[in-house]
């Protein structure tokens, strides 16, 4: 699976994920509170320079950032429409700034970096006995690791159909990929019992 | 969490996250295309309950969280929790949770067909429409200052695929306990 994570060698790219974590948790709601728009949209091109300053290129920044920048651009545009001018400035500026800086620190940040960072934050939850924080990172690789064979399944599914003349419709593709894909469950649980993964249960 | 659950709520996050790689679909009637996504949310509650259904959805989200382009249309990253969107992405986590918990209660191995299709629509209608909605909708009109009644009103649009998408899980709730029953009995 691809990732969004972009080779560098900047200044982003050297800090620690946990120091990128608080200071966009901290710029998040720091932004909440600035209510000029023109402030905002000063905050806006700082932003967009540090965005820039990754390198990550016209063309494969507007794949990343389009999704996410379109939702803002139309609730904005609906917010002129039933609000005011200055209230949709101040979403537009304030989002945008949120979603550039958010987008620099995914593009910085490995997916090791992030487990780590999220195992260390869930220890005192292991503490008062609601998650394992080994569990987290077995979790996600192993949906990971799922995701593929899930996609072939599908596609098995798709073709079942096509080869028996049949249309394919939701409920006839959901169920059957559901139920073969959670079949698998016990072998796949046993197999990281077998191997000890989780240590003693 | 027993490995068995923990492998459950992992293989059931895949399952969301290939119904997101799925190309969206339009329907005459709807005015917004849908998309399968959010129709493996209330999956999670029908199929695995409250805890293992929570569990799944939660995974989903670190995943987009860590920067994987998980979410339908390739999203990911932290950046898809900026949106003016984003309220519904997190209401996501108790739409499960509620979807999964109302099927535990309400369905039971001893009713008809037509009663647990009926409480399984329940549940899905309850948790992936008003609570989504209700966590979508409050986040939108906060964080944009557009207030709750324009917010409410942006998003009608997308009610009717979602009410659909919860009929085709109550069915497919249904189905799967048939073939397969994994929903915790709490009733």
């Amino acid at each position: 699976m691809n990732t969004l994570y972009v080779e560098g060698n900047s200044l982003l790219h050297r800090l620690s994920a946990r120091v990128k974590l608080l200071a966009l948790a901290l710029t998040g709601i720091a932004l909440i509170f600035i209510i000029s728009p023109f402030a905002l949209a000063i905050a806006a091109l700082a932003a967009g320079l540090l965005y820039a300053s990754l390198r990550i290129g016209w063309r494969q920044s507007w794949l990343r950032l389009r999704p996410v920048f379109l939702t803002i651009f139309v609730v904005a545009v609906f917010a002129f429409f039933v609000s005011s001018a200055h209230e949709a400035a101040t979403t537009l500026f304030r989002l945008t700034t949120l979603m550039l800086l958010a987008a620099a620190a995914t593009a910085t940040t490995t997916i090791g970096d992030f487990i780590d960072e999220i195992t260390l934050a869930a220890r005192p939850l292991e503490r008062i006995g609601l998650v394992k924080a080994a569990d987290i990172g077995l979790s996600v690789g192993l949906v990971i690791r799922f995701v593929p064979e899930v996609m072939t399944r599908y596609r098995a599914i798709r073709e079942a159909h096509a080869a028996r003349g049949l249309k394919p419709r939701p409920l006839t593709l959901a169920v059957p990929l559901i139920i073969l894909t959670l079949k698998s469950a016990d072998e796949i649980a046993a197999a990281i019992d077998a191997r000890g993964i989780r240590g003693q249960n | 969490m027993s490995t068995r659950d923990l492998v459950l709520a992992a293989l059931f996050a895949a399952i969301i996250v290939v119904l997101g790689l799925l190309p969206p679909i339009a329907i005459g009637f709807i005015p917004v295309p849908i998309t399968a996504q959010s129709l493996g949310v209330m999956l999670a509650g029908v199929v695995l309950g409250a805890k293992r259904g929570t569990v799944a959805v939660l995974l989903v989200l670190l995943l987009v969280a860590i920067g994987l382009p998980v979410l339908s249309g390739g999203r990911g990253g932290l950046a898809a929790f900026a949106a003016p969107t984003s309220g519904f992405l997190i209401g996501w986590v108790f739409a499960a949770f509620v979807t999964g918990y109302l099927s535990e209660r309400l369905i039971s191995r001893s009713q008809t067909g037509l009663v647990q299709g009926a409480g399984f629509f329940l549940a899905a209608l309850t948790g992936g429409v008003v609570v989504l909605y209700a966590f979508g909708i409050t986040y939108l009109a906060l964080i944009t200052g557009l207030g709750f009644k324009q917010a409410f009103l942006g998003s009608l649009a997308f009610v009717p695929g979602d009410v659909l998408k919860a009929f085709v899980a109550a069915l497919a709730g249904r189905a799967v306990m048939v073939g397969y029953p994994l929903l915790p009995q709490r009733a």
